[in-house]
């Protein structure tokens, strides 16, 4: 017997008692929506959680502080470091930040910019590190820059940034004027530095953490350097006017650009987090301080899994409790169809046939409750983290953090819902189809079922 | 085409601890060749009934063999059984057996369904077969909207979609009128003629017998006389009824 007509002979059947179908439907539902939804606060939980430690962090990223000084000549992350980083297996890239040392007071069509920090990196090693634009895109050729999503923000009296923020995408294209600050022959000078705008960074994930960066690459920041001829453009600091020997005996004190480069801000990135650990052991062996969000969520995480199978525990018993419906319709289905069981048996239906129509329509009852369970659970999960933050800040007068989410519902729970309840509705569907395969097709045919 | 050899069969009755044993069919031997129509009478309790069942494969035999189409089919497990039955027998009953939910023409379809023929070529066969029974007007008719006669039609029907080489009948007119009997009749003989069907046909009544190649009776649980002659059977036939009728 072909499936379509096995699904044919499900769905006649179904339309005999369509109150009695849509009871145990329900009831399964019920018990699925309870199931997915008590997960889905773990689910939610956990993700809250882990949202807070990480904030823009990758949780594939290992933080390099610095080196052992009983191992090593100097603390810093030199060039070598870098290489060796990258040279380990499951490496996805190795990205640092060198914060230029000097303001060179930015300015745009004559306007100056309020900056925080100037930034030199690698942008090809951010790119793989998901180094994210919300416009225009990376540097490609020399004096070209990118800036922070809030540069144009204004602070009013007290410090804090007006509501409004202007686009920043609208300067892409802009030209930024860098005012380099050197000395030549003891005075103080300045040299402009043309560059273009052709990217904004990403909004950061966190309300409070603003970006007003800019970020140049690698050139640029060679040019920078080569003006004031010392490392990320550092220039020493006089109480008071210096006489040019001083400014010189400064000066040589400084770490020229032909030195070794100290990098700042190392971050190495696997390829996924579960190679973190590896790396992470394997740099620390090697006398590297670091520190990874995987080692900090190992435990929250270990927490959670925890309590998800708890709750899933608990919520399969709920579906195993709507079981008892399905069983109950499936036997009383069976009765009722006995007779025609019978003469289907007596001109020749294998009982194999007769046992897979009923365990398929036991199946599509667990199916149907499954699914209707599911999307009444979005919906529940939709409405609890929509109203229960708004309630909590109503009767307890606390602040949850923006976004904080109570119950998340990933699709694998909703699968594995439907597992479960196809699973149980097959159980439960077990031995009615082998009663409906036992029926003794002499009685049947005599009328006697 | 059928073969039974030694076959006996008794019932066993009772709670278990007290069961009864009940003797119904004493080793019996009988054989059916391919494209004849047999009758089996005999009296009411006689044994008819359980020696279809055992032809048919619902009730296993005591003791001895049966053959059916060159096979053996009495170690036959359930499963293998149905798919046996589905091959080789059309089965016609004396109260139709139709499926109540579905259409005249689904319980037609059934057969073709369980083997697993595709739509197209299901719904060639089934609307042949309603056309050639005369019934094809009440198609989508469910068995309660149909007369007696109509019923035995679509359940003839039903027994022939599949062309099955054997079709076993156990008092396929016992429920109809005498001009509904006549068209069925007619229609079993056609289609013994005509496809050399063999049909095994359980009779209380004559007019059935008469159609029948040769006819055996049974008389408590045995064989009673077997004769190839169709004339002289339902001479005899009529000669017994005439004598003392074992209608019930
Ligand atoms: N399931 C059963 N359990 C016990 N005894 C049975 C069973 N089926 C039939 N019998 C007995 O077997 C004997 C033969 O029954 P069977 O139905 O074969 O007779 P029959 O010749 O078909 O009669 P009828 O012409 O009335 O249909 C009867 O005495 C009956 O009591
Ligand atoms: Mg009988």
């Amino acid at each position: 017997m072909k499936f379509g007509d096995q699904l044919r002979f499900v769905r006649q059947n179904m339309k005999r008692n369509k109150t009695r179908l849509f009871m145990t439907v329900l009831a399964t539902a019920m018990g699925c929506a309870f199931l997915t939804v008590l997960a889905s606060v773990g689910f939610g939980l956990q993700q809250s959680m882990v949202e807070e430690i990480t904030g823009d962090r990758l949780v594939t990223e290992i933080t390099i502080y610095g080196k052992n000084p009983d191992k090593f000549d100097t603390q810093g992350i030199q060039n070598g470091d870098i290489d060796y980083f990258q040279s380990l297996p499951n490496v996805k890239a190795v990205t640092y930040r060198n914060y230029i040392q000097q303001y060179m007071d930015p300015s745009i069509d004559g306007n100056p910019v309020n900056v925080n920090q100037r930034i030199g990196m690698d942008f090809e090693a951010e790119k793989q590190a998901g180094f994210g634009l919300s416009a225009g895109r990376l540097p490609e050729g020399n004096n070209e820059i990118v800036i922070g999503y809030h540069i144009r923000e204004v602070m009013d009296e007290e410090g804090r940034p007006s509501s409004e923020l202007p686009a920043a995408s609208e300067w892409v294209g802009k030209t930024m004027t860098l005012q380099v600050s050197y000395y030549e022959d003891g005075e103080l000078a300045k040299k402009p530095l043309e560059t273009v705008i052709v990217g904004v960074a990403e909004q950061p994930t966190k309300e409070w953490n603003r970006d007003r960066n800019i970020y140049m690459g690698e050139e640029m920041l060679t040019q920078i350097e080569a003006i004031t001829g010392t490392q990320l453009g550092e220039l020493p600091y006089f109480e008071v006017a210096p006489t040019k020997e001083q400014v010189q005996k400064l000066i040589e004190q400084l770490p020229k650009p032909t030195g070794e480069r100290q990098y700042q801000d190392v971050t190495v990135v696997a390829e996924n987090a579960s190679k973190v650990k590896g790396i992470a052991e394997k740099i620390r062996e090697q006398g590297y301080f670091n520190h990874s969000i995987a080692d900090e969520l190992k435990q929250v995480n270990m927490l959670f899994t925890i309590m998800k199978i708890g709750l899933i525990f608990v919520g399969t018993i709920a579906v195993l409790i709507a079981s008892i419906g399905i069983f109950n319709t499936m036997t009383m289905a069976v009765t009722e169809r006995a007779q025609d069981i019978g003469i289907m048996k007596a001109i020749g239906a294998h009982p194999s046939v007769i046992r897979r129509v009923f365990l398929l329509e036991s199946s599509l009852i667990g199916l149907f409750g499954a699914i209707i369970g599911t999307l009444v659970s979005y919906a529940i999960s939709f409405a609890v983290n929509a109203g229960l933050p708004i309630m909590i800040e109503v009767l307890m007068e606390e602040t949850l953090p923006a976004d904080f989410k109570f119950s998340v519902i990933p699709p694998y729970l909703a699968a594995l819902t439907c597992v479960i309840a196809l699973g149980v509705a097959l159980i439960s569907g077990q031995r009615p189809a082998r009663r409906a395969t036992r029926i003794d097709v002499l009685s049947a045919l005599r009328r006697e079922v | 085409m059928i073969t039974m050899m030694g076959i006996s069969h008794q019932f066993k009755i009772g709670k278990k601890g007290k069961e009864r044993i009940v003797p119904v069919l004493h080793d019996i031997d009988l054989s059916v060749e391919k494209g004849e129509i047999v009758a089996i009478v005999g009296r009411s309790g006689s044994g008819k009934s359980t020696l279809l069942n055992l032809m048919s494969g619902y009730i296993r035999p005591t003791a001895g063999e049966i053959k059916v189409a060159g096979r053996m089919v009495t170690k036959l497990d359930e499963g293998a059984w149905a798919d046996f039955r589905l091959a080789h027998y059309g089965f016609i009953f004396q109260n139709f057996q139709l499926i109540s939910s579905m259409t005249a023409y689904e319980n037609v379809e059934l057969p073709l369904v369980l083997k697993g023929v595709g739509q197209s070529e299901r719904r060639k066969r089934v609307e042949k077969m309603l056309e050639n029974v005369d019934i094809a007007a009440f198609a989508s008719h469910y068995p309660s909207e149909l007369s007696g006669g109509q019923q035995q039609r679509v359940s003839v029907a039903r027994s022939l979609v599949l062309e099955p080489p054997i079709v076993l009948a156990d008092e396929p007119s016992g429920s109809l009128d005498s001009e509904n009997e006549k068209s069925l009749l007619t229609m079993i003989k056609q289609l013994n003629h005509e496809l050399g069907i063999t049909f095994v046909i359980i009779t209380h009544d004559d007019q059935v017998a008469s159609v029948a190649h040769r006819t055996i009776r049974l008389q408590d649980g045995r064989l009673a006389r077997q004769a190839p002659l169709v004339s002289v059977e339902s001479i005899k036939e009529t000669f017994d009824l005439a004598k003392g009728g074992h209608h019930s």
